[in-house]
């Protein structure tokens, strides 16, 4: 028996990026079957060699080809496990704060006549596992797992986390009439209201889409 | 023969037809459409694996390692829901083509 691995290979290697090995190997029982036959059919093993060989023409064609082929589905992975998933709860999330904002909901505020306080939207804050919920079931329904349904779901809160470290330290820079003990208070207090509170309550949706995945018994 | 060109956008439909009757390999998949279109079909090593692994990716088809009757480890192909559902709307789309086709070659004989 050949070694049509070992051929695959080379052909493989010659060609340039490397290739996983299952594809070596599914390559390689495909011209060993194609040997084979044509053995069977009454080739002579020179011939029938020859004629396998030839079989492919451009290794580097080929070896493009399938690559192209696999990035295709890496991008459309990565699109389906992360970036729908993430942009859903990116908008349910803020949109829900906007028409709560809109209809004239009031925040709870730890110090109302200052701007250094907690400010929370409790009714937003409420839904927001529900929102973390359903990021967290499109990414696991694209066979996302671990860390990956955690970001999907709390994605709105990690995008106001790079937010506030690009715009706040910013405006602290930029408005020196600020007191620094003022600075780090209004920074703490914004940390919590809108990055921490709200990624605990998206990451607790992730709690809830496996809950439901029990009940279901999946 | 059926020129390389035309063949190419009659692969996927005719490896979702293939499939549609049980789970094949590689190699069997291409032997299949070569058999049932009596020569006429007959996809290359390198024509039908990146297509295959696009198929794969797209989740119209899944693979999976199988130990066959004689021992041997292959990667068998079989359609997901997804690739079931790909079918019927190809198969009309051909339909259509063909109809249109047929249209216009009567247009152009007369």
């Amino acid at each position: 028996m050949r070694d049509w691995r070992k051929f695959v290979r080379q052909r493989m290697a010659d060609s340039g990026d490397a290739i996983s090995e299952d594809v070596v190997r599914e390559l390689a029982e495909h011209l060993e079957d194609v040997y084979t036959g044509l053995c069977a059919s009454g080739m002579t093993e020179a011939e029938a060699l020859l004629r396998t060989r030839r079989l492919v023409q451009n290794w580097l064609e080929l070896q493009q080809s399938i690559t192209a082929a696999r990035q295709e589905g890496m991008m459309n992975e990565r699109v389906a496990k992360f970036w729908l998933p993430s942009l859903v709860t990116l908008l349910l999330g803020w949109g829900i704060l906007a028409i709560l904002i809109w209809a004239g909901v009031q925040p709870w505020m730890t110090h109302p006549a200052e701007a250094r306080g907690l400010e929370v939207y409790v009714p937003w804050l409420i839904v927001q596992p529900l929102v973390g919920a359903l990021g967290a079931h499109l990414a696991r329904r694209a066979n996302a797992t671990g860390w990956r349904l955690y970001v999907a779901a709390a994605f709105p809160a990690i995008a106001a986390a790079v937010v506030f470290l690009i715009l706040i330290p910013w405006a602290v820079l930029v408005d020196r009439n600020v007191g620094p003990d003022f600075r780090f208070v209004s920074f703490a207090a914004n940390t919590i209201s809108w990055v921490i509170l709200p990624g605990l309550m998206l990451c607790a949706g992730v709690a809830v889409e496996r809950l439901r995945l029990t009940k279901c018994g999946t | 023969m059926i020129r390389t060109e035309l063949k190419r956008g009659t692969a996927e439909l005719a490896i979702l037809s293939v499939l549609e009757r049980g789970p094949l390999h590689g190699y069997e998949i291409g032997r299949q459409i070569e058999a049932q279109s009596q020569g006429a079909l007959r996809y290359t090593l390198a024509a039908l694996y990146p297509l295959l692994y696009r198929m794969e990716q797209r989740r119209w088809l899944e693979a999976e390692w199988e130990t066959g009757a004689n021992g041997k480890r292959r990667r068998c192909y079989r359609l997901t829901v997804k690739g079931k559902k790909m079918l019927a709307p190809m198969r009309a789309e051909w339909t259509d083509l063909f109809k249109v086709l047929r249209r216009v070659a009567k247009v152009s004989h007369a």
